[in-house]
């Protein structure tokens, strides 16, 4: 027995995000047949699509289903009230993380475009004052060497930091997140040992496997693939390049393997992004609707990368804008890192503990 | 005594709607011309094998219609006949008609002689082209007018000239031609009616690719005792009787990527065929998945019989997803069963469509609505009726078009 | 006087290979003092038809028999002055396509035929219709709600005088308690005001519309073209008229059977029609934070109303529109069980359903209860996937509607004071091809005393009925039948003299045409009759007759067939055929050229219910092994056009078996059998498998007696 006691408020939310005339389903189940995730019991995205109508936000905010959908479209494409499903999913997701993550204000300032300026101050201040606090807060004269800009050790520990205190955070989120999907699905039982589950969870998460079901986006796997390999090598790289400040001679040079591995990261992000970008904007019909929180990630994203490659370019054509550049970059690497847990982005946490959620109570 | 002549009431379509705006205007004792394009009258009624919930023949109505039509003097019809435009205002239109060349004049005994010389085919537009008649042929044998018609896309005219040679009554010219010629009306009826949605443009359903996928229109020949297979249902793909059937309600309908309105008549129509199939092959089982039952009024007591029938199965949820089973060319339908929260997959020998009602094309610029169909007053004196204003039942179409006889005749006094 | 006839066959779509046309015509000739019988190879040519003609001018013909194709066609052709009686004997559907060309039997048939329409012609008479004095022209209007309204408007400006007689003190009915209307043309996105009140002021400041209100109709009599009326407000007052529309409307569904739904046990629960009063009262009331409607309340339900009022679902919805428009805290929840908006309604329930203060789910109601002050609605089976609780301040019940009923109509019937009613008391006709069929003669239903519809059907249906009223008026001024033998001048002549005040006429008429008088005996009212002929076949005295369709000469064309002795082994079946199903279906049987039996004679008549015994006596005693007798399925679906006609034969019938038996012969030598009219397939197997019952029961004992 559900108590009926519908939250419009989260109801308009779904309906602001997903740009969705979420109340014109009449439930037909077009949406759970043509899913190709949708398992046979209890399929979604049907019965989600009346809870979100029912503003039933606690069953949706605590849900697996809401992560196994990979938002290829296929239900949008089919919907014959075109009430958009897999935006409605998205939409949901965006409020799971904004309602799992602290501080709020964060996910405040990424939610609307009002806030923009807010978030792009936040980085810009904070970085200044470390640049201030390291006594390097002006344009380093000679050739262009960004340690002089900004010392490697006041990056490494400055940024370190944040990025502790950041994902201290979202891990509390993340955690809050199982505890409550396990309250709710205390009746499930676990089908399978930790192992196997981690396994099956990363295989599938490494090979895209669900990507391949979907017939409305057929490049999206390719696109997503590139992006999500390309953004694990970066992070590779990254790590590679603040061992390298400690131990080697940074910046590499050109011909250096691990310089290398970080420009053909750049490209595949380049790409992916580049794929993703032209879909969004020129197929709706079948790619969706495309609110503000996906293209505040997918600009900041290109942005980054593109500035990266920028600012190595600069420094090896020496050039003035060179450390206006680099703290433009920095400010991307803000955006993309540390907005991470609060931005789209955030499904690669949530969705990896819903997707090993799932697999542990055997809901496939 | 001299009576006033006064100008008739042009009704335009000699479907039911058409023909009962006729015959009721008629009947009152005002003169109609009634024009129709096909050879014959009855529209899309006489392609029907029975009518909700009675589960009566759609002919036993059309044999009161056509005598009530060949015994009043005051019924003009023309067949092969389309309006091509309209002046004047009302109680004083001037129409100008075209008649499609008259290969067969009103002489034909329809003694049949020709059938058996003709060379040619054609596809059987009555049959939904499931089957072929030769290029001259007998519309249906309830066909009014009684006599041939020749199809001039595929008769190979003088070169062959086979069925004028045998033709005893000198009924066939071939080289008839087309005529335009105008009358004098007091106001005009547009019956155009209805055609079925094209269901090759759903594509997740696969009418275009799956013989055993069928439409509601062409199962009603499949199952009718004049249909293709005679006095036995039969499925495309092998001519056997299918003996699991699922019918697919609102295909395209309800459905903002095709049509988004309800025809309104889908859901009777496959309970009908439910209940017909399951009276002639009582061992059949049939399931219905819709998304709703519009079954509305007194109709509720056929959608009741339907429910105590043990071998129909009602499923709410829609089928989204067909496949077809290669060798056997059974198909397997898959859609949520929206109570159960279960999907459902299931093998069938034949998949029956649901599709919905859409407006004929109209040969003249009239004012539409949204969806295409007709204003209901087109102008003073213009009226449009039945289904190419909006979709409705057999029942509801008679209704309108004996409404729109009150109509006309307010003009002609 | 007896009647020079002109016999002329046809040899013309093989009639000429299949029989033989020459001897055919010396038969004919020298038996039946025929001095005119013509042979042509295609009668229905120009050439042909001039040769008729030029007959009946030279020769004087008063009458002639066309043995040709089937009378269903063709009939434009043979079409002679109104002076001539015409026969037309079917060689062609019913004889040659459907027998072995050549064969002895072949020849018989046609022989047969051909001396059973000579037989008709001598036996019948050109009709003269009867037409009334002084018909009048004036409609009577019983309701005045939307369809009353509406009806009287479309009929004055048709030309005809209303007369509208509406029972409360103001016209409108239901409509007129209307806060809102639903759209049914676009925009979809807005209610509009209610019609009725522009409608109410056409209708009162018409001066061709004479209205009565706070009336009441104390007594119908008479007939079409001149219906008696005694309408009674303050004063009795008399009109007469010449046909009458009905449409008393309905009434909601008796909601104090409902308690199980919580009404008149909560105070919060309502019905839709006192939510509608309620809002049309005083629209600025604080309306409360959330309401719940219950669809289908006491609808689709075996134990309340078993069908669907078709209208409550659009009403719920608007109602759930103007609460929103109304007041923007309000939540409103709808439990259905189908959503039902048929047609273009669709795009109303989508303009509806865009609000996000508006909850819907299919779903059945567990229970309500009070609690605090407020109703906890608990719903199982929903779409949900789970049971539900809703508190809501208010429950509106969606209640469906109840014909008004037609006792009202007093009329001063034999049959009652009403109109025959169908399932669930609805008006209705039974023909889905003739919605305005009645039993009762020019007065026609309309709106939802017939089905159950909404506003903008009901208009439509006014126009309907009011059409049919003119009609009926203009038919009768002709001195014609109407539907469905429309056109038809012929009527029941009675030889009252003989009458025996058996009183069968006045209870089998389905059409109530005969009054009685106190001793029973019948008392026509012409008008009211439709031609079926139910009343020929009734009267044991046989004093009911047709112009062109009597006992004699149906009689006449019995006794004309010239039936074989037993020695021959050729049986001969009568087989009496609905002329509306049976025949056309014998007819496309020979086009699709199915054999069967030409041991068969067959005669059309215009119902099987028309069959007199006498006939079944006269055929047996002239040697016929057997009767058939096909009509139009009877029961629940009946499709008998003059509704009980194929019933009361089988009756009939099976009392004629009992009598059979009593004479020792077989009970099957009579029987009926129902067919469709596509059923062409079904009626070529009635026939030969009863032919063969018959071969293997044996002759009839009274051949050649």
């Amino acid at each position: 027995m559900i108590d009926i006691n519908p939250d419009i408020e989260f109801k308009k939310e779904v309906k602001r995000l997903s740009n969705s005339s979420l109340n014109e389903c009449m439930q037909c189940g077009t949406c759970s047949v043509v899913c190709s995730l949708a398992p046979d019991d209890s399929p979604f995205p049907r019965k989600e699509m009346i809870w979100a109508g029912w503003g039933m936000k606690e069953r949706l905010l605590v849900n697996t289903d809401i992560w196994l959908c990979h938002q290829c479209g296929d239900c949008s494409t089919h919907c014959p009230r075109d009430v958009k499903p897999a935006d409605v999913f998205s939409a949901i997701r965006q409020i799971t993380y904004r309602h799992y993550a602290s501080p709020k204000f964060l996910n405040t300032i990424l939610s609307k475009p009002i806030w923009l300026p807010v978030a792009i101050l936040l980085p810009v201040i904070v970085i200044l004052s470390i640049l201030f606090l390291a006594g390097t807060l002006e344009i380093p004269e000679g050739t262009v060497n960004y340690s002089k800009f900004f010392p490697h050790a006041w990056l490494n520990g400055s940024f370190g930091i944040i990025t502790v205190i950041i994902y201290c955070f979202a891990i509390s989120g993340l955690i809050k997140f199982r505890n409550d999907l396990k309250a709710r699905y205390h009746d499930a039982k676990a089908q399978k040992g930790f192992y196997r589950r981690f396994m099956t969870t990363s295989n599938e998460i490494v090979l895209h496997s669900k990507f391949s079901t979907c017939s409305a986006q057929k490049s999206r796997k390719i696109s997503h693939l590139l992006v999500f390999y390309g953004f694990i090598l970066l992070l590779i790289v990254t790590g590679f390049a603040i061992i390298a400040t400690l131990t080697h001679n940074y910046p590499f040079k050109f011909t250096n393997p691990v310089k290398i591995m970080g420009n053909v990261a750049g490209l595949m992000l380049v790409t992916g992004l580049g794929i993703m970008i032209i879909n969004r904007l020129f197929n709706k019909i079948n790619y969706g609707n495309s609110n503000y929180s996906d293209w505040l990630l997918i600009i900041s994203f290109f942005l980054l990368v593109i500035s990266g490659g920028i600012v190595e370019l600069a420094r090896f054509m020496n050039w003035y804008y060179a450390y206006h550049l680099y703290f433009f970059h920095l400010v991307c690497v803000w955006f993309v890192i540390f907005y991470l847990p609060y931005s789209k982005l955030g499904h690669m946490l949530y969705r990896t503990i819903a997707i090993g959620f799932a697999k542990a109570i055997d809901r496939k | 005594m001299a009576i006033p002549h006064s100008k008739p009431a042009l009704i335009v379509g000699g479907g039911i709607s058409g023909i009962t705006t006729a015959v009721e205007i008629a009947e009152v004792g005002k003169e109609v011309v009634l024009i129709e394009q096909k050879p014959y009258l009855g529209g899309n009624v006489i392609k029907m094998n029975n009518y909700f919930p009675k589960l009566c023949p759609p002919a036993c109505g059309l044999e009161i219609n056509f005598r009530r039509i060949r015994q009043n003097t005051r019924i003009k019809y023309y067949t092969l006949t389309t309006l091509l435009e309209i002046s004047g205002e009302k109680d004083n239109f001037s129409v100008k008609l075209r008649s499609a060349p008259q290969y067969v004049k009103d002489n034909c005994t329809a003694c049949g002689k020709c059938v058996y010389v003709c060379p040619e085919e054609r596809p059987d537009e009555l049959n939904y082209d499931l089957t072929k008649t030769k290029a001259i042929y007998f519309p249906h044998e309830m066909a009014f007018p009684a006599k041939f018609s020749i199809d001039d896309r595929y008769c190979k005219k003088g070169s062959c000239n086979k069925c004028v040679e045998v033709c005893e009554y000198d009924a066939i010219d071939l080289s008839a031609k087309e005529e335009v010629f105008f009358l004098e009306v007091s106001s005009v009826v547009f019956a155009t009616g209805w055609k079925n949605y094209d269901a090759g443009l759903i594509d997740n359903l696969h009418y275009s690719d799956f013989k055993n996928v069928v439409t509601n229109v062409e199962f009603e020949r499949l199952i009718a005792s004049n249909g293709p297979g005679r006095d036995n249902l039969i499925r495309p793909s092998d001519n056997k009787v299918p003996k699991d059937i699922v019918f697919v309600q609102c295909a395209g309908s309800r459905d903002e990527n095709y049509l988004p309105y309800c025809s309104a008549v889908c859901c009777p129509a496959s309970l009908k065929h439910a209940l017909s199939i399951q009276e002639k092959y009582p061992d059949s089982r049939i399931k219905i998945f819709y998304i709703d039952l519009r079954v509305s009024g007194r109709n509720e007591d056929f959608l009741n019989k339907v429910e105590e029938n043990r071998n129909i199965e009602l499923i709410k949820g829609k089928v989204a997803k067909i496949e077809e089973v290669g060798d056997t060319k059974n198909l397997i339908v898959e859609a949520e069963d929206i109570l159960s929260g279960k999907k459902i997959k299931h093998e069938a020998d034949l998949v029956v469509l649901a599709t919905g009602i859409v407006p004929s094309d109209a040969t003249l610029n009239l004012n539409k609505d949204q969806n295409g169909f007709l204003t209901e007053i087109q102008k003073e004196g213009i009226h449009a009726v039945s289904c190419c204003k909006k979709p409705m039942d057999v029942s509801s179409s008679v209704k309108d078009a004996t409404a729109a006889a009150l109509k006309a005749i307010q003009l002609t006094g | 006087m007896e009647k020079k006839t002109g016999v002329y066959i046809c040899s013309g779509c093989e009639i000429g290979k299949g029989i033989n046309i020459e001897k055919l015509s010396q038969t004919v000739t020298s038996e039946q003092n025929i001095t005119v019988c013509k042979n042509h190879s295609s009668l229905c040519s120009v050439e042909g038809y001039e040769l008729i003609s030029r007959d009946i001018e030279k020769e004087k013909l008063d009458s002639i028999v066309i043995a040709a194709c089937s009378p269903r066609v063709k009939t434009g052709i043979f079409d002679f002055p109104e002076t001539i009686v015409c026969e037309r004997v079917n060689l062609r559907e019913q004889v040659v396509w459907c027998y072995e060309p050549g064969e002895e039997d072949t020849q018989m048939a046609a022989e047969d035929y051909l001396r059973m329409g000579i037989a008709r012609v001598k036996n019948i008479l050109i009709p003269q219709p009867y037409i009334a004095d002084d018909i009048s022209s004036d409609i009577l209007v019983v309701g005045g709600g939307i369809t009353g309204i509406n009806s009287s408007i479309e009929g004055e400006k048709a030309g005809y005088t209303i007369h509208l007689v509406e029972k409360e003190e103001k016209l409108g009915g239901w409509s007129g308690k209307l806060y809102k209307q639903i759209p049914d043309k676009e925009p979809y996105n807005k209610l509009i005001e209610p019609v009725i009140k522009e409608k109410i002021r056409d209708v009162e400041d018409n001066p061709n519309i004479n209205v009565y209100k706070s009336a009441s109709i104390s007594k119908i009599s008479g007939q079409p073209g001149k219906f008696e009326i005694v309408i009674q407000n303050r004063h009795e007052q008399k009109i007469t008229v010449g046909s009458i529309v009905a449409s008393m409307g309905w009434k909601p569904y008796d909601a104090n059977a409902l308690t199980h739904l919580g009404y008149g046990k909560y105070k919060n629960v309502l019905t839709n029609v006192e939510f509608e009063e309620l809002i049309k009262e005083d629209q600025e009331r604080q309306l409360a934070k959330s309401i719940l409607f219950i669809q289908c309340a006491g609808s689709r339900d075996k134990d309340h109303l078993p069908y669907c009022s078709s209208f409550c679902c659009g009403t719920t919805l608007k109602q759930a529109k103007y609460i929103r428009d109304l007041s923007p805290e309000t939540s409103v929840f709808i439990i259905y069980k189908d959503i039902r908006t048929p047609g273009l309604y669709e795009e109303f329930y989508k303009e509806v359903q865009k609000d996000d203060h508006l909850f819907m789910t299919k779903g059945e109601i567990n229970e309500i209860i009070e609690k605090d002050n407020k109703l906890q609605i608990s719903v199982k089976n929903t779409l949900l996937g789970d049971d539900i609780e809703i508190t809501a301040d208010m429950v509106v019940l969606a209640t469906g509607m109840t014909p008004a009923g037609t006792e009202d109509l007093n009329l001063a019937y034999r049959l009652g004071k009403g109109l025959p009613e169908l399932k669930y008391n609805f008006a209705d006709s039974h023909f889905i091809c003739f919605p305005y069929e009645t039993r009762r003669t020019g007065i026609y239903a309309a709106g939802s005393l017939r089905v159950p519809m909404d506003i903008s059907a009901s208009m439509e249906d006014a126009k309907g009925a009011m059409l049919k009223a003119i009609q009926c008026i203009e038919a009768t001024k002709r001195g014609e039948a109407v539907h469905p033998r429309s056109g038809d001048k012929t009527y029941p002549d009675l030889y009252l003299e003989r009458c025996t005040d058996c009183k069968r006429c006045t209870e089998e008429c389905p059409f109530g045409v005969y009054d009685e008088t106190e001793k029973g005996t019948p008392l026509p009212n012409l008008n009211r009759c439709r031609r079926c002929g139910i009343c020929l076949g009734s009267c044991p005295e046989r004093i009911i007759s047709f112009s062109d369709f009597s006992i004699n000469s149906v009689s006449a064309m019995i006794k004309s067939v010239e039936v074989p002795d037993e020695f021959e082994e050729k049986p001969r079946i009568l087989v009496f055929v609905c002329e509306n199903d049976a025949y056309p279906a014998l007819d496309m049987a020979g086009r699709k050229g199915l054999k069967y039996s030409p041991y068969v004679r067959i005669i059309p008549v215009r119902c099987i219910g028309s069959i007199n015994n006498v006939w079944i006596s006269d055929a047996l005693s002239k040697g016929f092994d057997g009767i058939l007798q096909i009509g139009c399925k009877p029961g629940d679906d009946y499709q008998c056009h003059y509704i009980h006609g194929s019933e009361l034969t089988e009756t009939r019938s099976e009392n004629l078996q009992e009598t059979l038996e009593t004479m020792m012969l077989e009970p099957e030598r009579i029987k009926t059998e129902f067919v469709e009219i596509t059923g062409y397939y079904k009626i070529t197997e009635i026939i030969n498998e009863y032919v063969e019952m018959i071969e293997e029961i044996g002759p009839n004992p009274f051949k050649g007696m």
